[in-house]
């Protein structure tokens, strides 16, 4: 069975992020960058600029003002949201394809926005976070399928067949069929694109059962929110829900009234979002 | 896809039914403290207010009714106390009150029940709405904090770009500053090279009149001796060959000199229609040997006298006459001057030369005007000429204010014309010198030293100066010419610029010192016997105005430029030689 890092690079050798991205992963983790950099760099790609000046202008930052430049976008939305963007529009392609077997990237990638959307809520509203990182690691948290899908399908398509007969959990599953799992897998991929370590730990952690992790940390707050979607039916794979850890489990109980709130709100905000995660036209 | 998740929904597994009825006892007991209260969820859980309370035999009963009927069901216990139940739709939850037999009155009992009970339902939905502001308020300040960091950021950037844009005209002005040392370097090393072609044009001159002045001095020599008809035709030839040869390279060394941007004209005054009858003149016996017609035409509102350089006029009319008289079989070439405008103290003159010649093709027009081109290349072979007459005359026409342009049809003809801007010489301007020397020179008598380090021109300048009926004397350099001037008596001399060992301005120099010495002055026989300084002629192949200027201010009193034209020669010695004796 061949390893996480062999899987990794075989996906790198047949899909590469765009140049761009990791550029701009670069700038927005760099203290001495400013708009022009932004500018200069995403210019190069006129479709790009028109994608995200129309994410820049949809409901979900609420601007009042119509924005015109990416550097404009960089002053009204600040650098990380911008990166955020960026990375979406970067994502989007690799999450193309129907149902395969027990597998569908599309849904996936709806299930990847309905997460970056539910944890920056819990990030926001129950911890008082900023939430630019955690958004961008609720896109990408999935990775991994992706890359085991294109990879390692058939073996793949298995483990979701198990998971669908209750046969463990996804990891499980999938650590029997491939040999590992697409926390480690999708770890492995984007440590290669300039994210903040906080969203690369987020990514890694998002399926871990036993306390490993603080109640406010990224995975916690993406397995939360996972928890979340999955129960909303934002989930790629059908099978049995994974429970929510001990800790977790407590935290929700004790904030019962908040959870209520944030799910009372859910369906605004991903309207909101729309344009965010809507499919190609 | 739609989302309309429930609470429940998504948390069941989290939700133990006793959740809701712990909360709401809490809430409930402190507003109900004198009753005892049971309370059951719709799964069946139940909760005591106080584990001593023995809820009534029947309630099962009554929380069925209370259920069905969706309405407060009451009863008296064997106990006589009082029992309210009621369903809590909006908690799914049954809620049963036991008063005690002497609480108030019935009216009494039921009003505070079914206050108490929307009191608590309040106070619940007050918990969730405090819940709700608090997390509004966190993610208010989360965004109080992104905003305040936006701004920070938004500064932080505004400042790196600021100093950027410094960074960038730092290294623009110093980027500049490093092309401009490179571009002034150039420039010094252009003006050298420049300086070098100069020199080298100025020695290539001398160089090539030297054989030139004993080409033609000879011939000219010969010319005068006794000769057969055939001699004398092959002397001819090589006269006018010479004269041909001289003239290219005068036109050669002015294209040079014109493109060093070393060519000064002359601003004096100038008679206008005479440049232009002479040039008439010169051109009447070719054209009545070839048979056209030259005409000159001069428009009345041109004054006479101008201020500008004539001779080069001159030479640009002779250059387009001639080419006109090259190129034209049969027919007439006009010479036009038209008042074109006068635009202030400046009169606008359109100089015109027209032939009714083999004219220009149309796509050749552009081309003559390069330097070594003509209209075709057949063209050379049939006229001859190097093409660098129309060249010329561009620039200089250009220099003086104006631009050469032509109109030609092929086959018809050609017009060269021009407009130069000239001011008209006021009265009060003296005119130069005139060069009138008389025509006849007598034959005055008189030793000449004739100081020259070349043989060949010794010997022709010496034949020729003998001819004129001087006594000559030769001395190879200035060193030899200062030695004869001591031991001879001698009434001119004239001296070759360029020599070896003592040079002709460096002699020249002495010559001055001396004579400003009395006491070395008696030692030197042709500085002594007169009081006068003694007349020193330069002889120079340069005919560039700063050797001009530099022959003068050594001293001497006059120059001749190679190669020596007999009758020029005769003119200079006889005045200078005028007031001496």
């Amino acid at each position: 069975m061949p390893t996480a890092k062999e899987i990794v690079g075989k996906f790198s050798e047949l899909k590469t992020l765009p140049h761009v991205a990791i550029k701009v992963g670069k700038l927005a983790n760099n203290e001495n960058s400013t708009m022009s950099d932004f500018e200069e760099i995403i210019k190069l790609d006129p479709v790009l600029v028109t994608r995200l000046l129309r994410l820049v202008n949809s409901p979900y930052f609420g601007l009042v003002q119509k924005i015109e430049s990416i550097s404009k976008a960089v002053v009204f939305t600040g650098m990380k949201q911008l990166r955020n963007l960026v990375a979406i529009e970067s994502l989007r392609g690799m999450f193309k394809g129907g149902v395969e077997g027990e597998f569908s990237p599309q849904k996936l990638w709806l299930h990847s926005a309905t997460v970056a959307i539910l944890a920056e809520m819990i990030a926001k509203r129950i911890f008082g976070q900023e939430a630019e990182d955690v958004f961008l690691a609720g896109i990408i948290h999935d990775i991994g399928l992706i890359v085991e899908f294109q990879i390692v399908g058939d073996q793949l398509r298995e483990a979701c067949l198990e998971f669908k007969n209750g046969k463990g959990t996804i990891i499980e599953c999938e650590q029997r069929c491939i040999g590992t799992d697409h926390s480690e897998v999708g770890y492995l991929l984007a440590k290669g694109w300039n994210l903040p370590d906080e969203v690369l730990k987020g990514i890694k952690t998002h399926h871990y059962t036993e306390k490993k992790k603080a109640v406010s940390s990224m995975g916690s707050i993406l397995q939360l929110a996972e928890f979340m979607a999955a129960k909303m039916n934002y989930w790629p794979v059908p099978g049995p829900i994974e429970p929510l850890p001990a800790d977790l489990a407590r935290h929700v109980k004790n904030m019962m009234a908040n959870y209520k709130i944030i799910i009372r709100d859910v369906p605004q905000e991903m309207e909101k979002a729309k344009e965010l995660y809507a499919a190609d036209e | 896809m739609t989302v309309d998740p429930t609470f429940d929904s998504i948390f069941d597994d989290l939700i133990d039914g006793d959740d809701s009825l712990y909360s709401f006892m809490e809430i409930i007991r402190p507003l109900m403290a004198d009753c005892s209260i049971f309370l059951q969820s719709d799964s069946g859980n139940e909760l005591l207010s106080e584990p001593s309370f023995v809820p009534p035999v029947d309630k099962d009963e009554l929380i069925a009714e209370a259920r069905r009927t969706d309405s407060l069901v009451s009863t008296v216990l064997t106990g006589g106390e009082f029992c309210y139940v009621m369903l809590i739709g909006k908690l799914n939850i049954v809620l049963l009150v036991v008063f005690s037999k002497d609480f108030a009155g019935e009216k009494g009992r039921t009003l505070f029940f079914r206050n108490t009970l929307s009191l608590a339902l309040i106070k619940q939905e007050h918990a969730a709405l405090v819940a709700d502001k608090e997390q509004a308020l966190k993610e208010i300040n989360v965004f109080k904090q992104q905003h305040g960091k936006l701004i920070e950021d938004n500064y932080r950037q505004y400042n790196l770009n600021q100093e950027r844009e410094k960074e960038y005209a730092r290294k623009l002005e110093s980027e500049i500053a490093k092309q401009t040392a490179e571009l002034r370097e150039a420039n010094v090393r252009l003006e050298e090279i420049s300086r070098l072609k100069s020199d080298f044009l100025a020695n290539m001159s001398h160089e090539l009149r030297t054989p030139m002045n004993a080409i033609i001095g000879f011939s000219e020599l010969l010319a005068e001796t006794k000769l057969d008809a055939e001699q004398a035709d092959y002397t001819r030839t090589i006269v006018s060959s010479a004269g041909s040869l001289l003239s290219l390279i005068n036109d050669i060394l002015d294209l040079a000199k014109i493109e060093a941007g070393k060519m000064e004209l002359e601003n004096v005054i100038c008679d206008l229609p005479e440049v232009v009858h002479n040039v008439t003149a010169m051109f009447k016996i070719p054209a009545r040997d070839k048979n056209v017609e030259i005409t000159c035409e001069i428009d009345d509102r041109i004054p006479r006298k101008i201020i500008g350089d004539g001779n080069r006029l001159r030479q640009v009319l002779i250059n387009l006459a001639g080419n006109s008289m090259k190129f034209t079989e049969k027919g007439r070439i006009d010479i036009k001057l038209d008042y074109e405008m006068r635009v202030g103290r400046q009169i606008m003159v359109r100089f015109s030369v027209q032939d009714t010649g083999i004219g220009i093709p149309a796509d050749r027009v552009e081309a003559i005007f390069d330097k070594f081109t003509q209209a075709d290349g057949s063209t050379t072979r049939k006229f001859g000429g190097t093409g660098l007459g129309l060249a010329i005359c561009q620039q200089l026409v250009g220099l003086m204010g104006g631009t050469l342009k032509v109109a030609s049809e092929y086959g018809k003809g050609s017009t060269f014309y021009f407009v130069l801007p000239f001011e008209e010489a006021s009265e009060t301007m003296a005119a130069p010198a005139p060069e009138q020397a008389p025509e006849h020179v007598p034959a005055e008598s008189g030793r000449i030293l004739l100081v020259d380090d070349n043989a060949v021109n010794q010997r022709l300048a010496s034949i020729i100066i003998a001819k004129l009926g001087y006594e000559v004397e030769v001395a190879g350099d200035g060193l030899e010419a200062l030695e004869l001037l001591k031991i001879h008596d001698f009434d001119l001399v004239l001296m070759d610029i360029q020599m070896p060992n003592m040079d002709g301005m460096t002699a020249t120099r002495k010559v001055r010192e001396i004579e400003a010495d009395p006491q070395l002055r008696r030692q030197y026989q042709s500085l002594n016997s007169s009081q006068d300084p003694l007349p020193v002629l330069g002889l120079t192949a340069h005919v560039r105005k700063e050797d001009e200027e530099a022959c003068y201010a050594a001293g001497m009193n006059g120059f001749l430029t190679k190669p020596i034209i007999k009758k020029k020669l005769a003119e200079i010695l006889a005045e200078k030689l005028a007031g001496r004796q």
